[in-house]
């Protein structure tokens, strides 16, 4: 028992480090932007696929503002990929081709395998051009978006792209609060850090791009995956293609208003993680193909993260238990000053982490709701390891996973 | 004491303690003082006249001053809606005999002339300045922000603070500072020793020896499938050859003289581009890149270190305009970059590198 949580201990340890040595370089080291001041170029034709199942409350909000960005007109083609609505989505994306003739090109899917990855393989026969960008529907670019999320694809060596989405909704209530620090966190630090430490930034399958070629060479979407941005990154990466994070692409996005929404959504994302873990882990660490050391290491940690949960919550019983039987895992001061160092620092490491981004963002008052991120963090880690318990199950009963989209709450544009 | 009341006190002392740090986390959260969604830029996009089209925007309220300064031939003093003092010259000549320029230095008015402006030596002009001609500054001037419907020209050893516009051309003499956005909508020309940020026009020239009509010659399109070749460590291509397709190298790479990739090319560390040479696509390096003289190179030109450009270069077409960007930019006399020269950090025209 206690070596386990020796074990456990150590491996805690080492996403601490790793979580202030993502801050520390974000507060203090060199900011990569190497493609964003490319704002003069001849630009090349690129695709943009909308991913839009029952999107009748948001997707004329998209398609209106891809209307206008600032991109030469006759170099992009809008592809909102209708999957299977049964709701005003397909009338929608309708009116807009004919308000816009030639600028969009609807693919309306009746049928077919549910999920996102399973719709946007399909709409890949319309697509031809080497550049695609892809849009979740619940999301607004900026005028400026197209061009910068473009611009890394001058590099040869890019494969995918991503941009950081910005909570619109986050004044709703204390949840949307929350996500809003999370989102900071994940994207202003993590994200960014990982890019100025030429580690593995997350392709996040919206507010994002692919380059074709990069796309055939690893064998298209995979539809059997229940989170294909994820998939996508380490399948890039085995492959020697780098995904690159742009920070100042910023996107609004709609967060979960619900926690059942927020815990649904976090269950999808923990089970499409763990799958890319047992699918990729090993032969990332240990495998012969092209992404570097630190690449290794760091593309092998971000795909336990969802594991850290379950992790943590043995960790405490283990903990628990070697308390009650009276094993005493270290001895006398050294015990002592390891407890209080890991209780005053190891445990913040993931708000200090967020604080900083918040910092780093210029918010003012909302630094001060950090401390309701325990909140969060409890619903999360019960959330993600249930989901890590049902998936096992489902590995062993032969159960196939489900996609769930996630619900939008804005109120449909009139 | 009381032992009941030491536990109670001892509670909820404890419960305050624990309650203290929530006090700021349930203000907030009641009062939602800081809970609008982070500014996101929607409708600019990085644009460099954005300046410059705000202060046309602006000026356009002096427009009827401006005419009536015009017609008589003299100047007039006044007072925006804002509270900004401006001088309005109908004799863009006058400001060399103006009567309140004291210790080398404007009050701080904003200057719009009627027609052609030119402007005195050794001063500095804290406000904005608009001219419906062109622009004739002095040597040693200080500006903040120009903006001209002819040409610019700057004296020597002038500075501009913020930025500068030019609808004819802009030029700058020897040993001028640029710190903030330079554009024009004809063409740049920097001389020696200028240093600069960021630069936009057509065509941007370094010296007077650079001609931008010698791209008459189109480089041709990266017209080659998307095949790309990766190649870990160093890798040369020799002087001469043609490469076909898109080329990664993680090490150095060295692009011998004469040679021509059809398509794009990125190395890891340092790049070397040998006299001659000639990109079809973009060219991208993480760390330093040196160009070589009389180089073609149709596509961004991106460096996450340094770029050194050599005398007769051409980055981008008339009809292909490109970017050129670096932390640190340094650019010989003869080069001439088509779109976009933007030094993060420093960048720099010098006679030889």
């Amino acid at each position: 028992m206690i070596y386990a949580l020796y074990v456990i201990v150590s491996v805690i340890c080492i996403y601490t480090a790793r979580h202030y040595w993502f801050t520390l370089n974000r507060l203090f080291g060199f900011q990569r932007h190497p493609y964003i001041d490319i704002d003069t170029a001849d630009w090349p034709p690129v695709t943009v696929l909308v991913a839009a199942h029952n999107e009748e409350k948001v997707v004329a909000n998209i398609l209106s503002a891809l209307m206008t960005v600032k991109y030469p007109e006759n170099k992009m083609l809008v592809i909102p990929v209708n999957d299977r609505s049964t709701d005003r989505t397909r009338e929608i994306i309708d009116e807009f081709v004919e308000r816009f003739p030639g600028r969009i090109q609807p693919f309306h899917r009746k049928d077919g395998k549910g999920g996102k990855a399973a719709a946007l393989k399909d709409a890949m026969e319309l697509v031809e051009t080497e550049v695609i960008l892809i849009f979740d529907a619940d999301y607004i670019p900026g005028a400026g978006l197209v061009k910068q999320l473009t611009a890394p694809f001058f590099d040869p060596e890019v494969g995918g792209v991503m941009g950081r989405v910005v909570p619109m909704n986050c004044g709703t209530n204390l949840l949307t609060r929350l996500l809003d620090l999370e989102r900071s966190g994940g994207y202003q630090v993590d994200q960014q850090a990982r890019m100025n430490l030429r580690l593995v930034p997350q392709h996040g399958g919206t507010v994002a791009g692919v380059r074709l070629s990069a796309l055939r060479e690893i064998g298209g979407w995979n539809d059997t995956s229940l989170t294909e941005d994820t998939d996508l990154t380490y399948r890039l990466l085995l492959n020697g293609w780098k995904t690159v994070y742009q920070n100042r692409s910023e996107c609004y996005e709609e967060v979960p208003e619900t926690w059942p929404v927020r815990i649904k959504q976090i269950k999808r994302w923990a089970k499409g993680h763990n799958q890319a873990m047992v699918t990729y882990g090993l032969h990332l660490l240990l495998g012969k193909h092209r992404a570097s050391l630190r690449e290794r290491i760091d593309g092998t940690l971000l795909l336990g993260v969802y594991v850290m949960a379950p992790f943590t919550l043995v960790g405490w019983a283990l903990a628990l238990g070697v308390f009650y039987r009276g094993v005493a895992p270290l001895h006398g001061i050294v015990a002592i000053l390891s407890v209080t160092a890991y209780a005053a620092i190891g445990n913040l490491a993931a708000f200090f982490e967020i604080a900083a981004a918040v910092r780093l963002d210029g918010s003012r008052k909302r630094i001060c709701l950090v401390p309701f991120l325990i909140l969060g963090f409890a619903v999360s880690i019960f959330a993600v390891s249930w989901a890590a318990v049902s998936q096992v199950k489902d590995a062993l009963t032969g159960a196939e996973f489900h996609w769930d989209k996630t619900e939008r709450f804005r109120k449909a544009a009139s | 004491m009381n032992p009941f009341v030491s536990v109670v006190g001892l509670i909820l002392l404890t419960v305050a303690l624990m309650v203290l740090p929530l006090v700021p986390a349930f203000t907030e959260l009641h009062g939602k003082s800081d809970a609008l969604p982070l500014s996101v830029i929607q409708q600019h996009t990085g644009e460099i006249r954005f300046f410059a089209d705000g202060f046309r925007s602006y000026i356009k309220g002096l427009e009827p001053v401006l005419g009536e300064c015009v017609r008589s031939g003299g100047h007039t003093t006044g007072t925006m809606p804002d509270g900004s003092e401006y001088l309005v010259l109908g004799r863009g000549e006058e400001a060399l005999l103006l009567p309140f320029r004291e210790r080398n230095e404007f009050r701080p008015v904003m200057i719009a002339s009627g027609s052609d402006l030119l402007l005195p030596p050794e001063t500095s002009f804290s406000k904005d300045i608009y001219s419906a001609g062109s622009v004739m500054g002095g040597t040693n001037n200080h500006y903040r922000a120009i903006l001209a419907e002819k040409d610019i020209r700057l004296g020597s050893e002038s500075s501009v603070m913020r930025w500068v516009h030019a609808v004819g051309e802009f030029s700058a003499d020897a040993g001028c500072r640029l710190y903030g956005r330079v554009s024009s909508d004809a063409g740049i020309r920097l001389s020696r020793e200028c240093s600069f940020l960021r630069l936009n026009a057509p065509f941007i020239a370094m010296g007077e020896e650079a001609d931008p009509a010698l791209t008459s010659l189109p480089i041709p399109a990266d017209t080659t499938t998307h095949q790309r070749l990766f190649h870990e460590g160093d890798f040369e291509i020799p002087a001469g050859e043609v490469f076909r397709g898109n080329l990664v190298v993680r090490g150095r790479l060295r692009i011998g003289a004469g040679a021509r990739v059809c398509g794009s090319v990125k190395a890891g560390k340092a790049l070397v581009l040998e006299p001659g040479a000639s990109i079809e696509g973009s060219l991208i390096s993480a760390s330093i890149m040196q160009i070589g003289s009389g180089c073609r190179i149709r596509g961004p030109v991106i460096a996450e270190r340094m770029v050194l450009i050599r005398k007769g270069t051409h980055c981008g077409t008339v009809g292909n305009p490109t970017t050129v960007s670096a932390p640190d930019i340094q650019v010989e006399q003869g080069v001439v970059v088509f779109g976009t020269l933007w030094a993060r950090d420093h960048g720099q025209a010098v006679a030889s590198l």
